[in-house]
């Protein structure tokens, strides 16, 4: 029988194998530990203010400052000295601290011995790690070209990494979800339009009506940007709010529309046709800067009151009601361009609506209308552009989406990948993006994947898409590393004109034992390196891609630091910038395109189905934001608006647990309760973006709320554009085992 | 001055066990061939030996090949580091003491105002502190300096309350039965023993 020792005993016995630990090799460097002879704190010690900081919890890019203890980040604050958001935070931005130290965070880099979708992680070194994503994305270029790689890019450190692949290695297939699934279409019909891209640049506080279509500001929170939405109503501004549902905006309008979803080109068509034929339009404006103007006129004059009602599902004297009140306050009027403009799959269309409603309000360099901001010129720090990748852009190639935001549409690069043809699509990397959740039909997207020869992800965070990675790297969070410059000019321009400049700089070390972070910068330059790239790298580190940024400025990362983070300089009156409208675009007709803005109708649901609308809300709604126990707590799942007369008439309740099903058959993986309201139309059903992850690696976003890409399925892409529309799946509820027909 | 055998003996018991503990520690570091050579292996065997563990002696393979180390490695990712569908067991202590199972939470922030006081800082600035091989360190360190009551009082305050619910998920969820046994042996080794163990 053995008979254990105990500890004692054992302790005390001559033989005592612990006399022998061989604790030769660790070497007295790797001892965590240093003695230092002990101070009691005061009530102050150890705590400072970090100033220099730029948020990432969503990308408006709040400045902040950081009180860190000890050398652990304990609180984010506003910087007080930002004219941009000032000394506010939103719940997003001020929960950072939980991201930083979520345990769920990515730590070293890992190689995948399983499966992709079912990884079996096994920790590697950078070396190793370097060296075969290095081997495998040059196996692939020799083989198939460069353009054989793919990259899926977002967030401030993802722009290095994509242009290194696009500008030096030479591969076109870059699919930005913010073009792409985002506001692409937005900014090019304004560039069509205007001639300039949107931005959200509106003056609002100088408002005397401020105009949004789908817009949520309130559920949409960027701090600066409500600001300027709320001065504006404090100001006095009329409100008109274009939504189906009543959200936090129509919530404060004085007129709500609650229009049919998709149809909103007419409404704007309607309103357009109504003041040329009223003759309410800034006719001086239009005669000084408009072209294309008469073919304008003849190409709206079907959009009659009666005709956009009967489309819209909306009372003829709303839409008048709304466009006289925009004429009565014309020029001074906010036409707000919206933000995520990737719809119905006509968004090019609506946009160049909006834009020409601005230009024939003549609400464009005036108070209150669309007014660009006099930005502090900066320098400049990125890869050459030695490659010539465009020729083969799969756009030009295929003859296809001549109006397309930069990088490729992402379905071509799926159907690209997929098929073959025009060329392999072998390798993909992956950065900051989560393509699992926000683009359409996630399986194709699988598919896609399941035949790349490697697939390299690089996040913070263990979202969907990681579980597909070959080798996945881990990336030092927004509070840890420097790489943006922020910059731009006070929101309120009655106020005396000022411009910024701030830069991200670390709050916290990025450096710990228990972990192997790393910029994206010292990445993408070891990989450069490897390679072969190496004569190209535009800085040595993050550090000095800022600086040299800042050089441009006249400013060094000691300069912000010595003027607390951010550098402010006298502004330029920003008033006064009139732009050309074209009214009646000859590029788009050349390309076999409307002219003039044109409604195009889009799908209606099928008979017992609702069309599934999506949003945000101030809590949530990013990568960055899902997995967050603060931000959890706040809205742990994402409820499902539907509307009172439907649910009663279906017999469901207020916070009932449903899932959806699609028009495809394709269910909800995860569940979500329900909200009961009158707030919505009967022929909608609304959620939040961004709930459901289906990584169980996240434990607290892992199947909490229901994630509405995995619905939809039902592909739409904008024609002009080759933007994603993603308002076009129709869904029923399930309760239990009962799939509920929508009434109609 | 003589100090008293009885001292005398009660350090050299310290001063083993604190190179056990320092050993136990290294051994929970990620499985590397840097430190885990046939010589450090052949004294996790020769420990198992000493303690009459010989269940447990013969559940580790005599020697360490590449495949064996790799599968550790593998092992070591999933329950400590990022796993599908969970990673197994975080090995620090706010993650099992404190709610929200954080990681840096007010029990970590507990450990490291412990180290400062008995005169020990981190080098790492932003090093999570109550990391499980931080804190066999530390207790290593305090027994090497003879520190026994401060040891034990760490080990009591910091140590004890969450080992164990650690130590259960490794016990139950580990497929590598090295882990098991590193995770008996710190038990074996910080565990609050009678004080007239027979």
């Amino acid at each position: 029988m053995t008979v254990k020792l105990t500890r004692r005993k054992f302790l005390q016995s001559a033989t005592c194998a612990a006399a022998a630990v061989p604790m030769a090799r660790m070497a007295q460097a790797e001892q965590p530990f240093v003695r230092q002879p002990y101070a009691a704190p005061g009530s102050f010690a150890g705590t400072k203010s970090v100033c220099g900081g730029v948020c990432e919890m969503c990308f408006w890019r709040c400045q902040l400052i950081g009180k860190v203890r000890d050398g652990k980040l304990v609180k984010l604050e506003g910087n007080p000295k930002s004219i941009d958001n000032g000394a506010s935070l939103c719940a997003r931005g001020n929960a950072g601290v939980k991201l930083l130290y979520d345990p769920d965070r990515l730590k070293y880099p890992m190689k995948n011995i399983g499966k992709r979708g079912a990884p079996v992680w096994k920790r590697i070194s950078w070396q190793e790690a370097l060296d075969e994503c290095a081997s495998r994305l040059k196996a692939i270029v020799d083989k198939y070209e460069p353009q054989g790689l793919a990259i899926f890019p977002h967030g401030a450190s993802a722009k290095y990494p994509m242009n290194f692949f696009e500008h030096v290695v030479g591969t076109p297939n870059n699919s930005e979800a913010s073009f792409f699934q985002c506001r692409g279409s937005r900014d090019v019909a304004y560039i069509q339009t205007l001639g300039t891209p949107a931005g959200e640049e509106v003056d609002m506080p100088n408002a005397k009506v401020i105009f949004m279509l789908g817009t949520h500001l309130g559920e949409n929170v960027h701090v600066s940007h409500l600001k300027k939405y709320l001065k504006g109503l404090e100001n006095g501004a009329k409100l008109i709010v274009v939504d189906p549902r009543f959200s936090a905006s129509a919530a404060k309008a004085d007129i709500w529309v609650q229009i049919k979803p998709g149809t909103d080109t007419a409404f704007l068509l309607a309103i357009m046709n109504y003041l040329v034929q009223q003759k309410k339009y800034d006719m001086e404006y239009v005669e000084d800067f408009g072209y294309g103007f008469e073919e304008f006129t003849v190409g709206i004059e079907h959009a009659s009151l009666e005709w956009a009602a009967n489309i819209c599902d909306i009372p003829a004297k709303q839409i008048k009601e709304v466009a006289d009140m925009l004429a009565d306050n014309a020029p001074n009027v906010s036409i707000h361009p919206g933000r995520h403009s990737s719809w119905n799959g006509n968004d090019f269309q609506r946009e160049r609506s909006l834009a020409c409603l601005t230009g024939l309000l003549g609400a464009i360099g005036v108070k209150g209308g669309f007014v660009k901001p006099k930005n502090p010129k900066v320098g400049r720090c990125s890869w050459p552009k030695v490659a010539h990748p465009h020729e083969h852009a799969l756009q030009h190639l295929a003859e296809k989406y001549p109006f397309s935001p930069p990088g490729t549409p992402t379905d071509l690069i799926r159907e690209t990948a997929l098929t073959g043809k025009p060329y392999a699509i072998k390798g993909l990397i992956v950065w900051g993006q989560n393509p699992i959740q926000t683009i359409p039909d996630p399986a194709l997207t699988v598919k896609m994947i399941e035949q790349m020869d490697f697939v390299v992800v690089c996040d913070v965070m263990p979202t969907d898409i990681t579980m597909y990675a070959d080798i996945l790297l881990p990336e030092s969070c927004y509070l840890e590393r420097y790489d943006y410059v922020k910059k731009g000019t006070q929101w309120d321009y009655s106020q005396p004109h000022q411009q910024y400049i701030s830069a991200r700089v670390p709050m916290v070390s990025p450096t710990a034992a228990d972990h192997e972070r790393k910029d994206s910068v010292w990445i993408v330059n070891e990989l450069a390196r490897r390679m072969g790239y190496e004569e190209h790298i535009p800085a040595k580190s993050a550090e000095e891609m800022v600086e040299t940024i800042l050089a441009g400025a006249d400013l060094s990362l000691a300069q912000l630091a010595a003027e607390e983070g951010i550098h402010i300089q006298p502004g330029v009156d920003p008033y006064g910038t009139q732009y050309d409208v074209d009214f009646n675009n000859r590029k788009l007709i050349d390309a076999g395109f409307p002219g003039v803005p044109t409604y195009i109708p889009v799908p209606e649901p099928p008979k017992g189905f609702a069309r599934l609308v999506y949003g945000r809300l101030p809590v949530h709604s990013f990568n960055r934001s899902q997995n967050n126990v603060w931000l959890h707590q706040e809205m742990p799942r994402n409820p499902i608006w539907i509307n009172d007369e439907v649910a009663s008439r279906l017999g469901l309740n207020d916070g009932d647990e449903i899932n959806l099903v699609n028009q495809s058959g394709v269910k909800s993986p995860s569940s979500s309760i329900l909200k009961v309201t009158a707030g919505i139309r009967k022929d909608v059903i609304y959620t939040a973006h961004g709930y459901g992850s289906k990584n169980p690696q996240m434990h607290v976003a892992a199947g909490a709320g229901l994630d509405d890409n995995s619905l939809i399925t039902q592909r739409a892409v904008d024609p002009e554009t080759g933007t994603h529309g993603m308002r076009n799946n129709f869904v029923r509820i399930v309760k239990g085992d009962t799939v509920l027909d929508i009434p109609g | 001055m003589h100090q008293s055998s009885a001292v005398v003996a009660e350090q050299i018991v310290a001063d083993r066990l604190s190179a056990l503990l320092a050993g136990l520690a290294q051994s929970m570091d990620y499985p590397d061939l840097d430190w885990l050579t046939q010589e450090h292996w052949s004294w996790i065997k020769d420990l198992l030996d000493d303690l009459g563990w010989q269940a447990e002696r013969q559940e580790l393979p005599d020697t360490i090949d590449d495949d064996f180390l790799t599968a550790l490695q593998v092992e070591y990712t999933r329950l400590f580091i990022n796993a599908i569908p969970h990673v197994v067991a975080p090995p620090y202590g706010s993650v099992y003491l404190d709610s929200e199972g954080i990681l840096y939470g007010p029990s970590a922030e507990k450990a490291k105002q412990f180290y400062r006081q008995q005169g020990f800082d981190l080098v790492g600035p932003n090093d999570i502190p109550d990391h499980l091989n931080h804190e066999l360190r530390f207790v290593s360190l305090l027994l090497q300096d003879g520190r026994i009551c401060e040891a034990e009082q760490f080990l009591r305050q910091c140590f004890h309350p969450w080992f164990g619910l650690f130590q259960d998920r490794v016990m139950g969820e580990t497929k590598q039965p090295y882990y098991r046994v590193m995770v008996q042996l710190i038990k074996f080794f910080t565990k609050e023993e009678e004080e007239h163990d027979s």
